[in-house]
C-alpha cells in the first residue's frame, strides 16, 4: 500500500514538472503566435496583453504584401519541386544500394550519409560563385538544385531501411516472370515502399521550407523564399513584429500538422538531420 | 544475403542521384578548395583574382577575429551542448513512465525543436528587446532596471546559446527517451527490487545501457552546432560588435561584408574538414548500413 501511495506522489511531482517545463518551452512560441492577432503598434507600445487588442490586421497586411506572399508562394513551389527531385531521385538510388551487391557499396552509402551533415556555409560561397557565373543566381531552378543538396542524401539514407525490409521472395517471383530491374523497381518495390516515400517527402519538404542560409545567399527578389523575406520584416528602421509573426505563424502550421501527425516517424526523420536551419 | 539481386547493374539507377550529388556537393567543394588558393573579390570592381597558394590559410592564422569566431564557436558547443545533454537525459528518466496526459505532454515538448530556427532567432530577439520586451517587462515590473540585453556582448552571447538550449534540449530528450524506451523495463525493475540506489542504478545501468544513444545524441548536436548560422544571424547578426560572430557568420563576413572571397573559402574549407571529421565518426560507430539494414522492418 505505502509503495503505491509513494509512486502516486511521484508521478504527481513529475506531472508538475512537466507542465512547469512545458510552460517555459511553449512561452516563445505561444507569444509569436498571439502577437500575430496584435498590431505593430500595440506591441511597441509595450502594452500589457489584453483580449481586446487581437485583431486580424497583421494578417490582413501580411496577406496584401506582394513581395511576401510572392516569397511563401516561391517557398511553395521550390519545396515541391526539391521534393519531387529529391524523393525520385533517392529513390532509385536507395533502391539501388539496398537491393544490388556492388564494389564500394559501403563506401557509397557511408558517403551520402556523411554529405548530409555536411555545414551549408562550406558549399555556399562555391555554389554562389557558380550559379552567377552560369546564370542560375536567384532562379527557382538555382534554389531548388542547392536543397536537392541536403535532400537527396536525406532521402537516400531514410529509405534503405524501407527497400532491405522487402522480403526476398517478391523479387525472386518477379524475376521468374522475366520482370527487368527497372520494372520490378516501379511495378513492385514503390508500392511497397510508399509509406516510406510519403514519410522522407513530408521530410524533404519541411526541410526545404525552413532553409534559410542558401536562400539569402542564392536568391534575390525574383526567387526568394519565405524565411528570407520573413526575416526582411524585423531590422534596422521596419520593425513590424505583429507583420512578423503573423507570417511566422502562416509558415509555422503546416510543420506543426506535419510532425504532430508524423509522430511514429519523428525519431528516424529528425536523427537523419530533419531539422535545418 | 538480403537483397542480392543477382542480374542487372545498379549503375542506372545510381547514376542521376550520382550526378547531383556531383553537382551540388562534390563539384563545390573542389571549387571551393581552389577558391582558397587565390587572392579572389567578391566582384570585378574589387579587383582581379591571383593565385596567392596557401596565403589565405597563413592570413587566417594570423587573424584575430578568425581566433575570435573560433572561440566563440567552441565556447557555444561547450557550453550549450552539455547543458542539453543534461536537460534531456533529466527529462528522459523522469517521463519514462506512464501517467494521464504523458503522450500530449512528450508531443508539446517536441514542439520549440520544428520551430523554424529564423523564426526563433527572431522571437527570441523580440523577447530580449528594451521597453517592450518580455523579459524587460518582467524585470521592471521587479523593480529592476531596463536593460538593452542584445546590446550588451556577454548578455547577447548568453542569449544565442540560452536560445539554442531552448530549442534543442528537447531533441535530445527525444532520443534519449526513445533509447529509454529499448532498454527492457525487468532490468530497471530487477535493480530498483534489489534496493539499488538511483544514483548508483543510474551509473551502473542506465548510463551504460544508454551510451550508444548519448553518443550519437552527442555527435549529432556538434555536426549541427557547428553550422549554426540562421537563428544567431536573425538574432543578433553576429553583434554587438563581434560578440556572437560565431564561425559560419564570419565566413559569411568575409565573403558577403569584407568581399574576399579567397578567405571565406579558406574558412569554409577549414570547417568543412572538421565538420567531416565529427560525421565520419558518427557514421562509423552508429549509422553502419548493417545497421540501418537490421532495422529494416520495425523502425
Amino acid at each position: 500500500m505505502k509503495l503505491a501511495t509513494k509512486r502516486k506522489t511521484i508521478t504527481m511531482a513529475v506531472a508538475f514538472f512537466a507542465i512547469a517545463v512545458l510552460l517555459v518551452e511553449l512561452y516563445p512560441i505561444v507569444i509569436t503566435l498571439l502577437n500575430g492577432f496584435r498590431t505593430d503598434l500595440v506591441i511597441l507600445s509595450g502594452q500589457k496583453f489584453s483580449l481586446k487588442q487581437l485583431t486580424t490586421t497583421s494578417y490582413a497586411l501580411v496577406f496584401k504584401n506582394r513581395l511576401l506572399m510572392k516569397a511563401m508562394g516561391n517557398s511553395i513551389i521550390v519545396g515541391i519541386f526539391s521534393t519531387a527531385l529529391s524523393v525520385g531521385v533517392g529513390a532509385m538510388a536507395a533502391y539501388g544500394i539496398s537491393r544490388f551487391r556492388f564494389r564500394g557499396r559501403n563506401a557509397l552509402a557511408y558517403s551520402f550519409l556523411v554529405f548530409r551533415m555536411l555545414p551549408q556555409m562550406s558549399l555556399v560561397v562555391a555554389l554562389y560563385l557558380m550559379f552567377r557565373s552560369i546564370g542560375l543566381r536567384d532562379t527557382i531552378f538555382g534554389i531548388t538544385l542547392a536543397h536537392s543538396s541536403f535532400n537527396v542524401p536525406y532521402v537516400i539514407w531514410m529509405l534503405i531501411p524501407f527497400f532491405t525490409a522487402v522480403d526476398k521472395s517478391y523479387e525472386e517471383a518477379a524475376m521468374v516472370d522475366g520482370c527487368s530491374r527497372w520494372k520490378l523497381f516501379h511495378m513492385v518495390f514503390l508500392p511497397l515502399v510508399a509509406p516510406g516515400l510519403v514519410v522522407a517527402a513530408v521530410f524533404s519538404f519541411i526541410n526545404s521550407w525552413n532553409e534559410f542560409l542558401y536562400a539569402l545567399i542564392l536568391t534575390g527578389v525574383n526567387a526568394r523564399t519565405a524565411p528570407v523575406a520573413i526575416s526582411s520584416l524585423i531590422g534596422g528602421d521596419t520593425l513590424t513584429w505583429g507583420q512578423m509573426c503573423a507570417a511566422s505563424t502562416v509558415m509555422l502550421m503546416p510543420v506543426f500538422v506535419f510532425t504532430l501527425a508524423m509522430q511514429k516517424f519523428l525519431i528516424r526523420g529528425i536523427a537523419a538531420g530533419g531539422v535545418k536551419g | 544475403m538480403k537483397g542480392a539481386g543477382g542480374h542487372g547493374s545498379p549503375v542506372p539507377f545510381l547514376l542521376p542521384a550520382l550526378l547531383i550529388v556531383f553537382a551540388v556537393l562534390i563539384f563545390p567543394i573542389i571549387f571551393s578548395f581552389v577558391v582558397s588558393l587565390f587572392d579572389w573579390p567578391l566582384s570585378a570592381g574589387g579587383g582581379s583574382r591571383r593565385f596567392i597558394g596557401a596565403s589565405n590559410y597563413v592570413d587566417l592564422v594570423k587573424d584575430k577575429e578568425f581566433w575570435n569566431s573560433l572561440k566563440l564557436q567552441l565556447g557555444f558547443i561547450f557550453i550549450a551542448i552539455p547543458l542539453e545533454l543534461v536537460l534531456g537525459l533529466a527529462a528522459a528518466l523522469l517521463l519514462n513512465r506512464e501517467f494521464q496526459g504523458g503522450r500530449v505532454i512528450r508531443a508539446l515538448i517536441l514542439l520549440p525543436v520544428f520551430f523554424l530556427p529564423v523564426v526563433s532567432g527572431m522571437t527570441w530577439r523580440f523577447m530580449l528587446q528594451p521597453r517592450y520586451g518580455a523579459l524587460n517587462n518582467f524585470l521592471l515590473a521587479l523593480g529592476a532596471p531596463e536593460i538593452t540585453w542584445l546590446g550588451d556582448p556577454t548578455f547577447a552571447y548568453a542569449a544565442i546559446i540560452i536560445q539554442d538550449i531552448w530549442r534543442m534540449w528537447p531533441f535530445v530528450f527525444m532520443l534519449l527517451y526513445a533509447g529509454l524506451a529499448g532498454i527492457s523495463t525487468d532490468i530497471l525493475e530487477a535493480a530498483e527490487i534489489d534496493g539499488a540506489h538511483f544514483s548508483k542504478r543510474l551509473f551502473s545501468i542506465i548510463l551504460p545501457l544508454l551510451y550508444p544513444t548519448i553518443l550519437t545524441a552527442l555527435l549529432l548536436r556538434i555536426i549541427d552546432a557547428l553550422r549554426i548560422f540562421s537563428e544567431v544571424y536573425v538574432m543578433t547578426e553576429g553583434g554587438p560588435g563581434m560578440a556572437t560572430t560565431l564561425f559560419s557568420l564570419y565566413t559569411h563576413r568575409q565573403a558577403f561584408g569584407y568581399m574576399k572571397v579567397g578567405m571565406a573559402s579558406a574558412m569554409a574549407i577549414f570547417l568543412l574538414v572538421i565538420s567531416i571529421v565529427f560525421a565520419v565518426t558518427l557514421v562509423r560507430k552508429n549509422m553502419s548500413l548493417e545497421k540501418l539494414e537490421e532495422r529494416g522492418g520495425d523502425r
